[in-house]
């Protein structure tokens, strides 16, 4: 709760009363005077994380549902925030988008933007008529933490080795499960690099440019310090020292798509699901196909990835990638210093990764988001410019120390101080970047990054199928024989069904279903234009089904096109005509038989 | 009595630690370890009475069991033998039937769970039912002398709600777990599944004349069919199906029927997407979640014996590594095919928007977006983009797929050794291994592994099934699948009617696809069948009747029997069951064993003591087979020095590993200079993954 406690002890009695609304009094000039108090320039941890969510869901229980869809190694929720507005339809009917971030425990900021997005679509609901109407259309999954045990690992300790899951892994194969992890010995918060001095005698000296930097000696010279490892302990007497943290293996290659095992994909696990973080979130999509859009967010590189993660697999489709180029080329505009890129050629190659499972084996459009780029510190054209000069204090090499001198005040270095250690007796730690620098935007400037990355994400949903029937027209051949003309319109980017996903049958297909008392369907065909049909009509090639009242549309519906349903009918009364889809919704059309 | 005095002459081939026996080492320090060949004597003479004494003596009654049976027999042979048979759940099929592990070893200083272990698992497919009467015999055998010093595990039915399909009033044959599963993905689940048209309580084939049709009576056999080849002159007139009506009126026959995944085609080696079975994704099905749980929680498993529908212990791998090629029955093969158009149809074909000839193609096919839409052609340049820098940084690792030429003759030599054993020549039929839990059991958990369909020909006729004398490699295609349009096929054969599958032609808008190549490459084993069956008088062939069908009107039912060609007869089972409970001692026999083979110490004054030891494996397996060093999958064997780590001056470090330690005698030495005290006992702790652990001590002087 964030209520402020007010001098004034007159009050206390009203505060009594405050404590059951989720918010402070509206003040009256704010703009806008918004309903919950959230932060953005700080990183929580999982409670608070899970505190947040329920402040959002009791202030907007309408349209907010939080359930935990499975626990973790250690045992904590994963926390699930549904945005539906019940009044617009179930879940089910609405293309979903799947948000989750924080499958790498230290990357920590996706989960502010997964908050942040559930709070500005609460807030501007009924206030900004395109998040109202998105709102209305779509529903929204958001699990702003997929992996909560690196996350509060990242947390509570020094930063190292939070990548992983806590599922136990033996790394340095005695038999013994992550029974060395690193130590703070000096009780800072932070596992340092240990240096001595050595006058003469060694191989680093102080760097000429940065009195805070080690650099090694030229060849031939001599310097003044010899570096001597990491902060820690060998827990296990077994001459080794921090050889076996906590897990240590990458949630992000534990899906069934691609897999490898682990000499070919490392960190993959035994099996595909064998994490019980990855298995609750795949039995949650599974069981949600009307989820048609995906975003991961990670860090950090200033990246908007989609697949495939490896070569092998073959480039999408070129339906499927013209879509994905459509978002990721207008993602790039909306978000400054990231690129468009795909996985294996742009980033690095992945086996069993979410986004391929996603995209693959659930035939879901799926973006990963590589939050925050090092550009960004200094981004104005004229910095830009004096980066390039080696000499000024803002050069490549230097500018991290300038930026966090006088932007974070000395908040993220580590300089080094002297420390008298049980083994190595008189020497300086120190040396290192803390855990939220580099990774992790300044504080200062994480909203701007939630926001800008949110909008992407939204615009994504925003472009999902939705599928229209608009027009319908009925001509009679002659006697009871008519031709019913139905318009078929999806106005979005994204098709109802992926090409990879038609090849591969993960997705339901499409169907358009006919009904009428006593109608009989004699024949059935598609044109992409009914103009261009009716001006110079050509043969289409008949839908080669028996069952003409159910037809399978197994390539779906298109982005961003209308296409007309011919359907040569024999009967009486009326038609309803329903194109059903799992991803882009369904959408009928009566018309009556003269 | 010549049995049983085989069963104590130690210089048989089924105890190999005779040719090197444990060197005598120094007596200050004593061993704990697994080299006393001795263990296995029990055994070996219980091996010998059983055969002896013959199949009459062996346990069970004769039969195949149902699940309910099954339960009771592993019940019953736990509460028999309590302080050597323990039985766990180790899951539920999707069915609820529990999936049953027999763990078998006998008292000794070691818990089982630490011992180098045996895996006999079986019940796969659910139309193979020998495999578990085979296990079950195996567990009874070796729980009556079970070793001190290994573990077996027996799984005796990992899809026992396929197998129950056996005990059905309607036998289908089929092999699947019984989850549902939209195997045509047309939105409805289990909605078209086969009809017993002509009353016989038996799921065979259908043969319905058509001009057109691709099939023909084999001239040669009138019971069997061939595919006609235009190129000799043939000309087909049948179509084949399997037994059934079009259900679910969509113009198909059979195309989802009940269930169900295909077990051993779920698991992570060449895991087949998209294939006809292989269900939503890898190690998806409730059974193959729970082996693989179990699995990478024993990891003392240091060999696999499966029986399944595969096979590498009849036919061992090519010299280049790979399996033989399957040998499915013709009949079935080509009835199956049947339902693949049903997978492809349903992708929409638009005209008119570009005038004549204009056609849009979804799916892979050339892409003309009409009007709007199509504001650029899609990057090619994507996925290129940098493409040549990702390539050379981080190069694209492939997992192996053929057996590592340092374990090739491991192989072998368990080969001709089960053939030896079992006096099995050739298997009738075999299936190609692609997602098979054996294959998962060498490539990714990296111990030996073993498939075998259980039982077999005595003699090996030349033709498709043994390879050539000589070692010749086979035609490399021949481990690839059988290729079946479907679900996941390769985009050129969407819209083609893969054998031309509908009732009435229907999903053959794309003029017919190529035959499918599975059809084309038929390793012709229906007569060779036909002839087992005749020579084993197994009724094994439902002669062709004619039937009246509501699309077709009249057709002729018949066919192999379901279940007919991929068991033996059951009076067959109590010899199979000896013959492989001998083999699986054989396998034990196998195991890699470490041991400390000498650890001295030897004072240099000033408190500094040399330490020297030798590390040796006397078992036949090296400690980690080559493919296992490859997949990283077996631990190194760990040889740790029980001294503080700042005791250790130089030399070794305090632990070390070894990646794999040939079998054999195969040694590793170690050398330590440390500082001590006299009188302080020093402890050398070797521990191998798969071949136990040994301790040895000495005493500072």
């Amino acid at each position: 709760m964030r209520t402020r406690k007010t001098p004034v002890l007159a009050l206390a009695a009203a505060a009594g009363l405050l404590l059951l609304t989720p918010f402070a009094p509206a003040q009256k000039a704010s703009d806008p005077a918004f309903k919950v108090k959230l932060d953005f320039n700080r990183w929580h941890d999982c409670d608070e994380l899970a505190a947040d969510m329920r402040r959002l869901q009791a202030a907007f229980p309408k349209f907010l549902k939080l359930e935990s869809i499975g626990k973790s190694h250690n045992g904590r929720d994963l926390w699930l925030m549904t945005i539906n507005n019940p009044a617009t339809g179930p879940e089910s009917g609405k293309a979903g988008m799947y948000i989750e971030a924080n499958v790498h425990g230290n990357e920590i900021q996706g989960c502010e933007v997964c908050l942040y997005t559930i709070w500005y679509l609460m807030e501007n609901y009924g206030r900004n008529a395109d998040i109202t109407r998105l709102v209305d259309e779509r529903v929204f999954y958001i699990i702003p933490t997929v992996n909560p045990d690196g996350h509060q690992y990242f947390m509570e300790g020094p930063g190292g080795n939070a990548r992983s899951g806590h599922v136990p892994v033996d790394d340095d194969n005695d038999g013994l499960f992550d029974e060395d992890p690193p130590e703070d010995i000096n009780g800072n918060g932070i596992v340092e690099m240990i240096r001595k001095y050595v006058p003469g005698q060694g191989n680093y000296r102080i760097s000429r440019d940065n009195p805070d930097l080690l650099e090694p000696v030229p060849f031939g010279e001599k310097g003044d310090y010899i570096l001597l490892g990491q902060e820690g302990i060998d827990n296990d007497g077994d001459g080794l020292v921090n050889e076996d943290g906590p897990g240590s293996y990458d949630p992000n290659r534990n899906w069934p798509s691609d897999w490898q095992p682990n000499y070919v994909q490392g960190g993959a696990m035994d099996y595909p699901f064998q994490l019980p973080e990855a298995k609750a979130v795949a039995d949650f999509l599974k069981a949600h196909p009307n989820i048609a859009g995906v975003q991961s967010y990670h860090n950090t590189g200033g990246m908007i990835l989609r697949g495939p993660g490896a070569e092998a697999v073959g480039e999408y489709p070129q339906p499927d990638a013209r879509a994905y180029d459509e978002l990721g080329q207008n993602g790039e505009r909306m978000l400054p210093f990231y690129r468009y890129i795909v996985i294996w050629s742009g980033l690095y190659t992945v086996h069993g990764g979410f986004i391929d499972y996603t995209n693959d084996g659930l035939g879901i459009v799926s973006f990963s988001n590589e939050l925050w780029n090092g550009e960004q510190y200094f981004t104005s054209p004229a910095l830009k410019e004096q980066q390039q000069d080696p000499s000024s204090p803002i050069a490549p090499a230097q500018s991290r120390y300038f930026f966090d001198k006088y932007l974070e005040f000395g908040e993220e270095y580590v300089k080094w101080t002297p420390f008298d250690h049980p083994q190595f007796g008189r020497v300086e730690m120190g040396g290192v970047w803390k855990k939220y620098q580099g990774r992790v935007p300044p504080r200062f400037m994480n909203e701007e990054l939630c926001h800008r990355n949110m909008a992407f994400s939204l615009y994504q949903a925003d472009e999902m199928p939705l599928v229209r029937l608009d027009d319908a027209e009925v001509e009679r051949i002659g006697g009871d024989v008519y031709r019913v003309y139905v318009d078929i319109t999806n106005p979005k980017v994204v098709p109802t069904v992926l090409a990879k996903a038609a090849q591969t049958g993960t997705v339901r297909p499409d169907l358009l279903l006919t009904e009428g008392r006593n109608v009989e369907v004699l024949a059935a065909s598609f044109v992409d234009s009914k103009t261009v049909h009716k001006i110079n009509p050509s043969v289409t090639p008949l839908v080669d089904q028996k069952d003409l009242k159910r037809i399978l549309i197994r390539n779906g519906q298109p982005g961003k096109a209308t296409r007309t349903a011919v359907l040569i009918v024999k009967g009486s009364g009326s038609v309803k005509v329903t194109y059903d889809s799992v991803k882009g919704g369904r959408a009928s059309k009566t018309v009556a038989l003269k | 009595m010549g049995a049983a005095s085989k069963g104590t002459d130690v210089t048989s081939p089924l105890c190999p630690f005779r040719a090197n026996p444990p060197k005598e080492v120094g007596v200050r320090r004593f061993l704990t370890g697994f080299h006393r060949p001795a263990a296995l004597l029990p055994l070996l003479a219980v091996l010998a009475l059983g055969l002896a004494s013959g199949p009459a003596a062996a346990q069970g009654p004769a039969g195949y069991r149902d699940h309910a049976a099954l339960t009771k027999a592993v019940q019953a042979l736990a509460n028999a033998n309590k302080a050597v048979v323990r039985l766990e759940s180790i899951g539920r099929s999707a069915g609820g039937r529990d999936i049953w592990a027999l763990e078998i070893g006998g008292p000794g200083p070691v818990p089982p769970a630490q011992r180098p272990a045996l895996l006999v698992a079986a019940g796969f497919d659910g139309d193979r039912l020998a495999g578990t009467e085979i296990a079950l015999a195996v567990a009874g055998i070796l729980a009556k002398a079970p070793a001190s010093e290994a573990t077996v595990y027996v799984l005796p039915r990992l899809n026992p709600d396929g197998a129950e399909g056996f005990f059905a009033p309607l036998k289908t044959g089929a092999r699947t777990n019984r989850e549902p599963y939209d195997d045509d993905n047309d939105g409805r689940v289990d909605e078209d599944g086969p009809d017993d048209l002509n009353g016989d309580g038996l799921i065979t084939v259908m043969r319905v004349k058509a001009a057109g049709g691709e099939y023909m009576i084999d001239p040669e056999d009138p019971r069997l069919m061939k595919r006609a080849d235009p190129k000799k002159g043939e000309t087909g007139s049948y179509r084949l199906y399997t037994e059934g009506i079009d259900n679910d009126g969509d113009g198909f026959i059979n195309e989802d029927p009940p269930g169900g995944i295909d077990l051993d085609r779920n698991f992570a080696h060449e895991y087949p997407y998209g294939q006809p079975g292989a269900g939503p994704h890898m190690v998806s099905a409730a059974e193959a979640r729970a082996l693989m749980a179990w699995i990478v929680a024993h990891r003392n498993v240091a060999a696999i014996l499966t029986f399944g529908g595969s096979d590498n212990l009849i036919v061992p791998p090519t010299g280049a590594g790979r399996l033989g090629p399957a040998r499915e029955l013709d009949l079935v093969r080509f009835a199956d095919t049947a339902v693949a158009a049903a997978r492809a149809a349903g992708f929409i074909q638009t005209g008119g928007a570009m005038g004549r000839g204009g056609r849009m193609m979804m799916g892979g096919f050339p892409f003309e977006m009409p009007g709007g839409g199509g504001r650029q052609a899609p990057r090619a340049a994507q996925a290129a983009a940098g493409s040549e820098f990702s390539r050379f940084m981080m190069p694209d690792r492939k997992p192996a797929t053929t057996v590592a030429p340092g374990d090739y003759d491991f192989f072998k030599a368990v080969s001709d050794k089960y053939v030896e054993t079992t006096g099995i020549r050739q298997p009738l039929c075999v299936r190609e291994p692609r997602g098979a839990f054996f294959e998962y059991g060498y490539y990714q958990f990296g111990v030996p592994s073993f498939s075998t369909p259980g039982f077999g020909l005595a003699t090996a006729e030349p033709g498709p099934a043994r390879r050539p004398a000589g070692g010749a490699p086979p035609d490399p295609g021949a481990a690839v699948p059988p290729v079946q349009a479907g679900r996941g096929a390769a985009p050129a054969r969407q819209t083609g009617a893969a054998g031309g599958g509908g009732v009435g032609g229907f999903g053959q808008a794309g003029g017919g696809g190529p035959a499918p190549a599975a059809a084309a490459a038929a390793p012709g084993i229906d007569r060779q069948v036909l002839k087992w069956m005749e020579a084993e008088k197994i009724d094994g062939f439902v002669p062709w009747t004619k039937v009246k069908h509501p699309e077709f009107g009249e057709v002729e039912v018949g066919g192999f029997k379901p279940y007919a060609a991929a068991n033996p007869p059951a009076d067959k089972l109590a010899g199979l069951g000896q013959a492989h409970a001998e083999f699986a001692a054989y396998l034990i026999s196998l195991f890699p064993r470490v041991r400390a083979a000498s650890f001295e110490a030897e004072g240099l004054g000033g408190g500094l003591y040399r330490l020297r030891a030798e590390v040796e494996n006397t078992g036949f397996w090296p400690t980690a087979l080559a493919q296992a060093v490859t997949a990283r999958s077996v631990k190194p064997t760990m040889v740790q020095l029980g001294v503080d780590p700042g005791a250790v001056v130089s030399g070794s470090p305090k632990t070390s590993f070894v990646q794999t330690l040939p079998g054999s005698g195969g040694r590793a030495k170690f050398e330590w200079l440390v500082k001590g005290k006299p009188g302080q006992a020093v402890e050398l702790v070797v521990r191998s993954e798969k071949g136990g652990s040994a301790t040895a001590r000495v005493t500072l002087k």
